[in-house]
């Protein structure tokens, strides 16, 4: 550290207190607790290799969540509820472009990255251009997708997986380690420089938190705005390519289930869904912490209701937590 | 001809409904050159069968978005209402008490899905997106434990009496008739003033003397309502209990009332349009059954449609 | 007894204090006027009575027994009814359901919508012939002009029936017929002896509706006189403090005097013919190095042209060329690149991102201004030091939201911003607006050292002093026109008041008769 005044402590020591009440600290505590009490219950929940099996599937939900992060931030009542859609559409475009065969992968995987980013543009046009509530414009996007799946696909499942991305995402690359989670922590470190390292990353916080001084300081909302949403298509796609990988073949709903968790693991990472603060750190440990906590229940044997009961009550604590609104009376 | 069309914009802001009604009697000539027997009481009948739940739910949604909320967990009420009410008919032994005591259990049960809800919401001031996705995954789980696997068949006077009538009026018509009585008498009330004043200008409302609050909880309560109509009238449809029953209607429901014209940011619109949405999104089932295209076109039409209609809103509204 | 009675009401928002210790006594019956600078705590004082703000500590005494509202309803019910200045209809909703929101008339517990037509159409009655023929009791709200809204709002209160009645500044947008016949009805309020607070920043309607008057500075009541007692001058400075604190600024470079504009110095920015929504036809010459001042009543043109030029608004024509380059249709962007800077006193609206760390509140400007893809903290916290320095921001560090500094500082976070950026033209609108006295004083000290440095400076402020004390010019604005133009031994409080209150702002053309 470079020259120090008398505060040096004080500065470290409200440091080390943000950094304890960081949301990726909080969430990661959580996480370890829910090991912990899964391993109290039944001996072997938090062994590495549950662990990296549960960490793999965090990162399929966290890569979608990357692109909730970015348009929750983009205030406005950002939200993209295609994201489900659009994994499916990836990943049967996917499946289908590669075939089962390595050589056709890099192909597949440019070819997702700009579907899934072409549809969240037009998601984006919609919501700056015709001003459709962000809600709206992306459940209608989804059922445009979904429509268009069932025809393609006539309800069959279709596509392969090719060897290597299959092997990506179950077998271990380095240390133990499958590549879907070297990858997710790339695509971490690319998403958090991008927030807090770039002037872009500066403007999307500023036209989440007050759109109006944004527009007065020269940046222009409604572009980075549309944007925003084209990148969240476009993490959608990588997930929808990686869940292609995680599943070998795709049936039409398949991405759907990813489309609450990945909110609600936003949420739980502490971004505000009025937009303007929160990021991708805190995402990343919602992620953990919600997947953790499904596989909890369901080692927990407490049936697909107990389950759903208990997984909808901690949400509502959560929000307890930190989900409140303003009040009326000032 | 200018003159006749600066007026579309102010008009249509007021008769919100008017854009759905347009694209209702559209679809109902389609469906009526691709169906001749489209117009034939038995027909009429089964449409509105098909379409009423859809429209019930709607009209509770219609509400909460009123109020510029919203309510996502709205198919899981519709699910454990259903299955609450099945479970308590057949404990009770399934006579006429046991029925009538099962449709009350299952109106409580709207009622105190919606009153969570609504706690949650406007008391707690939790965000209405996320708590009521919780609340409708909390919902969906107790159906299940309620009623693990579809099955439990209702006496059969309950659904003879749904397919049948009374005094020569079917009990479909019957119902709708009575929930839109509802609806218009609910629209005289302060109630309904107090709601679209707070979906418009929550402070303002506020600041008014308006009981903010409580009018969105009541809100809530409505839709859980309504829910609970719509589920009493599946369960004379499938004569059954299915914990999944619900699944889609909350996305759905906000189809529709979208479609109806009501702005999703609260305040402006009405039920009549939400009716209208969701008898519009029941049609294009119809029409692509008709026109045979294949049964899968049924999403993505709709979903285009949905969109179209949104766009043409903002569009005609802009002027 | 006095009929309300307010002590030591405290109220503070984050680090701004809005309310520091209010006291006041209404008497049964009286026209009582507050009158105080903007952001002196006026509106706050009205809300808490109103029972829509919660003071953090105080007393409030209704007929001498303590009462403790916890929503507007109960003050309602209470008696209390308020004028909200930034209103309170429902712009969605018909003039008249909001007329008579929350206490529609019934028949069989169902709205009677005749009764309420009736009623709405009485209440309009009152205003007839005054308010343009397309008011009708169905127009959306939303539709209506100001002066409109205004009106209704007006009715909207005295239909509640209160007992006692606050008014904030409720004849801002009222024209000169409108003005008479709401002051027609607040006498007839008081002939039944009810309670009128009337907020208005027009001295002449203060002496001829006002039965006493207090000031209210920094959050405080600092006098309660008669105004059969007073005079406007008196009035003015129980209100800025003295004259030392409203102009020169304490402690600031010596000679207060506002340093003479250097003939030869380049024409920065030149204004020909310029119109937007409010602005008609404004034409004016900025030189490097000087302060040129805005002046006139709140809302005649001033701050729609400062945003107009800065292209925060569209719907600007007319010529405008920035050191002798042309700004066409512009864009905050492209403005900002001109070399040209916008701070407003509006901080919570076009300020900062109070949630947002105070560095990238610096740094906006520089962003736009320099482009690039990367924002590399340290470098841009090493690059803002001087300025953070300059300013004399008080911060714990760089990386706290704005929301944890007091409204000077924040405004200084405002000023930093566009410090960086190295303006040319500098457009002030009222930047003052709710900071305290030496927040005031450092701002302006760094607005003169800019001005030396060859910086141009417009300056809209609401504050006379604040013209007095740092322009060497001034515009005098009314109805979206320049009206006067003061300077040198002209330029004194007497002209600016006689140019601004003289013409209650009407229509556009009565001033110029006015004036002359
Ligand atoms: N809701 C609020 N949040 C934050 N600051 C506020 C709020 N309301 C008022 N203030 C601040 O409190 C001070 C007093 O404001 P106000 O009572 O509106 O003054 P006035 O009506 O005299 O112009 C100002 O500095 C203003 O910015
Ligand atoms: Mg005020």
């Amino acid at each position: 550290m470079s020259a120090q005044n008398p505060s040096a402590s004080a500065a470290v020591r409200r440091r080390l207190g943000a950094l304890a009440l960081h949301p990726l600290t909080l969430a990661l505590a959580a996480a370890v607790a829910l090991l912990a009490l899964g391993e109290a219950i039944s001996p072997g929940f938090a062994s590495p290799g549950q662990i990296v099996s549960q960490l793999t599937i965090a990162a399929l939900l966290g890569m979608v969540a990357a692109g909730q992060t970015l348009v929750i931030i983009g205030g406005r009542e950002g939200i993209d509820l295609s994201v489900g859609g659009v994994i499916s559409l990836c990943a049967f475009v996917a499946g289908n472009l590669m075939a089962g065969t390595d050589a056709a992968i890099p192909l597949a995987l440019a070819a997702t990255l700009a579907l899934g980013f072409a549809v969240g543009l037009l998601n984006g046009l919609g919501i700056v251009l015709l001003r459709i509530p962000p809600l709206v414009m992306t459940l209608g996007m989804t059922g445009v997708i979904q429509g268009a799946l069932v025809i393609l696909t006539r309800g069959v499942p279709s596509g392969r997986s090719a060897p290597a991305l299959t092997a990506l995402m179950n077998q271990p690359l380095v240390a133990g380690i499958p590549g879907v989670l070297l990858l997710w922590a790339a695509v971490a470190l690319g998403v958090c420089l991008l927030l807090h390292n770039t002037a872009f990353g500066v403007r999307v916080y500023a036209i989440g938190a007050n759109p109006e001084v944004a527009r007065i300081a020269g940046m222009r909302p409604e572009r980075i705005r549309a944007l925003l949403f084209g990148l969240s298509g476009m993490f959608a796609g990588l997930t929808g390519f990686l869940v292609l990988g995680y599943t070998g073949s795709v049936f039409v709903g398949i991405g759907l289930q990813y489309v609450l968790p990945s909110i609600v693991a936003v949420v739980i990472g502490g971004t505000s869904l009025a937009g303007g603060i929160g990021g991708y750190l805190g995402t990343i440990g919602g992620a953990i912490t919600l997947t953790v906590l499904q596989s909890l229940l369901i080692t927990l044997d407490a049936g697909p209701a107990g389950r759903q009961v208990i997984f909808g009550l901690t949400l509502l604590v959560l929000l307890l937590l930190y989900g409140r609104q303003r009040g009326l009376r000032g | 001809m200018s003159a006749a069309t600066s007026g579309i914009g102010p008009r249509l802001r007021r008769s919100t409904w008017l854009l759905a009604l347009g694209s209702a009697l559209l679809l109902a000539a389609i469906n009526l050159a691709l169906q001749p027997s489209f117009l034939e009481p038995g027909v009429m009948a089964s449409n509105l069968t098909t379409f009423l739940p859809l429209i019930l739910v709607a009209i509770g949604q219609t509400w909460v978005v009123l109020a510029s909320d919203i309510d996502l967990s709205i198919g899981s009420t519709v699910s454990l209402v259903n299955v609450v009410t099945v479970v308590v008919i057949d404990a009770l032994g399934g006579d006429a008490a046991a029925i009538a005591a099962g449709m009350a259990a299952g109106v409580a049960t709207g009622l105190g899905c919606g009153l969570v809800n609504g706690l949650c919401v406007a008391r707690l001031r939790f965000q209405p997106i996320v708590t009521t996705f919780a609340t409708g995954v909390v919902f969906a789980g107790l159906a299940l434990m309620v009623l693990p696997e579809a099955g439990l068949p209702v006496p059969e006077v309950y659904w003879r009496g749904y397919a049948g009538g009374l005094f020569g009026v079917r009990s479909v018509v019957l119902v709708l008739a009575a929930a839109l009585l509802l609806c218009l008498v609910i629209e005289r009330t302060r109630f309904a003033r107090a709601l679209r004043a707070s979906g418009g200008q929550m402070q303002a409302a506020y600041q008014s003397g308006v009981p903010v609050t409580w009018t969105r909880i009541r809100a809530y309560l409505l839709a859980g309502f309504f829910a609970a109509l719509a589920a009493l009238c599946l369960t004379g449809e499938t004569a059954s209990g299915d914990p999944l029953l619900g699944g889609a209607y909350a996305l759905s429901s906000i189809s529709a009332v979208v479609l109806g014209g009501t702005a999703l940011a609260g305040g402006v619109g009405g039920f009549l349009g939400s009716v209208f949405g969701a008898v519009v999104l029941g049609l294009i089932g119809n029409v692509i059954f008709f026109a045979r295209l294949p049964f899968e076109y049924q999403t993505l039409v709709q979903g285009l449609i949905v969109l179209a209609a949104l766009a043409g809103g903002v569009l005609v509204a802009r002027r | 007894m006095p009929l309300l009675e307010l002590s030591d009401l405290r109220k503070r928002y984050g680090g701004i204090v809005a309310l520091d210790g209010a006291d006041l006594a209404l008497e049964a019956g009286e026209v009582h006027v507050l009158i105080g600078a903007n952001g002196c705590g006026k509106s706050t004082l009205c809300k808490v009575i109103a029972g829509s703000v919660l003071p953090d500590s105080g007393v409030l005494r209704i007929d001498g027994a303590e009462r403790r509202f916890r929503s507007p309803r109960e003050a309602a019910a209470a008696g209390v009814g308020v004028f909200y200045q930034e209103l309170s209809l429902v712009p969605s909703l018909s003039v008249e359901d909001n007329l008579l929101l929350g206490r529609e008339p019934r028949r069989f517990g169902l709205v009677d919508r005749r009764a309420v037509r009736r009623e709405a159409e009485r209440q309009l009655a009152l205003f007839a012939g005054a308010l343009g023929p397309e008011l009708a009791p169905d127009s959306r709200v939303a539709d209506l002009s100001a002066d409109q809204r205004q009106v209704v709002e007006i009715l909207k209160v005295l239909g509640e029936d209160a007992r006692l009645i606050l008014f904030d500044e409720p004849t801002s947008s009222l024209d000169r017929r409108q003005v008479a016949i709401f002051f027609e009805l607040v006498r007839a309020l008081k002939r039944e002896g009810r309670t009128v607070v009337f907020i208005s920043h027009r001295m002449d309607e203060i002496f001829e509706i006002g039965d006493r008057v207090s000031v209210m500075r920094d959050g405080r009541v600092v006098e309660t006189t008669a105004v059969a007692d007073t005079d406007p001058g008196r009035i003015v400075r129980a209100m800025v403090g003295g004259e030392a604190a409203a102009g020169g600024a304490p402690g600031a470079a010596p000679g207060t005097a506002p340093a003479p504009a250097r003939p030869g110095d380049a024409t920065l920015l030149r204004v020909d013919g310029l119109s937007a929504p409010r602005v008609d036809g404004v034409s004016l010459e900025l030189r490097a190095g000087e302060i040129l001042g805005l002046g006139g009543l709140h809302g005649q043109g001033q701050s729609a042209l400062l945003r107009g030029l800065f292209g925060i608004e569209p719907g600007v024509r007319g010529r405008i060329e920035v050191e002798g380059r042309p700004l066409r249709r512009p864009t905050p962007a492209d403005s900002i690149r001109a070399g040209l800077a916008y701070i407003s006193g509006d901080r919570g609206r076009d300020g900062v991102a109070l949630l947002r760390p105070i560095l990238e509140n610096l740094a906006y400007g520089l962003v736009t201004r320099e482009g690039g893809v990367a924002f590399p903290r340290g470098r841009v916290a090493g690059r803002l030091g001087p300025v953070v320095e300059r300013l004399g921001l008080r911060f714990g560090s760089l990386s706290d939201p704005v929301r944890s500094l007091s409204g000077g500082n924040q405004q200084k976070v405002v000023i930093g911003r566009w410090l960086a950026t190295a303006p040319r033209v500098i457009l002030l609108d009222d930047p003052t607006k709710g900071i305290d006295v030496n927040a005031k004083a450092d701002l302006f000290r760094m607005v003169r050292e800019l001005a030396e440095a060859g910086a141009a400076i417009l300056l809209y402020s609401s504050e006379d002093g604040e013209l007095l004390g740092h322009a060497e010019r001034v515009l005098v604005f009314n109805g979206g026109r320049i009206v006067r133009e003061l300077s040198g031994e002209g330029l004194t409080r007497h002209a600016l008041n006689e140019a601004a209150y003289a013409t209650p702002g009407a229509t556009p053309g009565a001033e110029a008769g006015a004036a002359a």
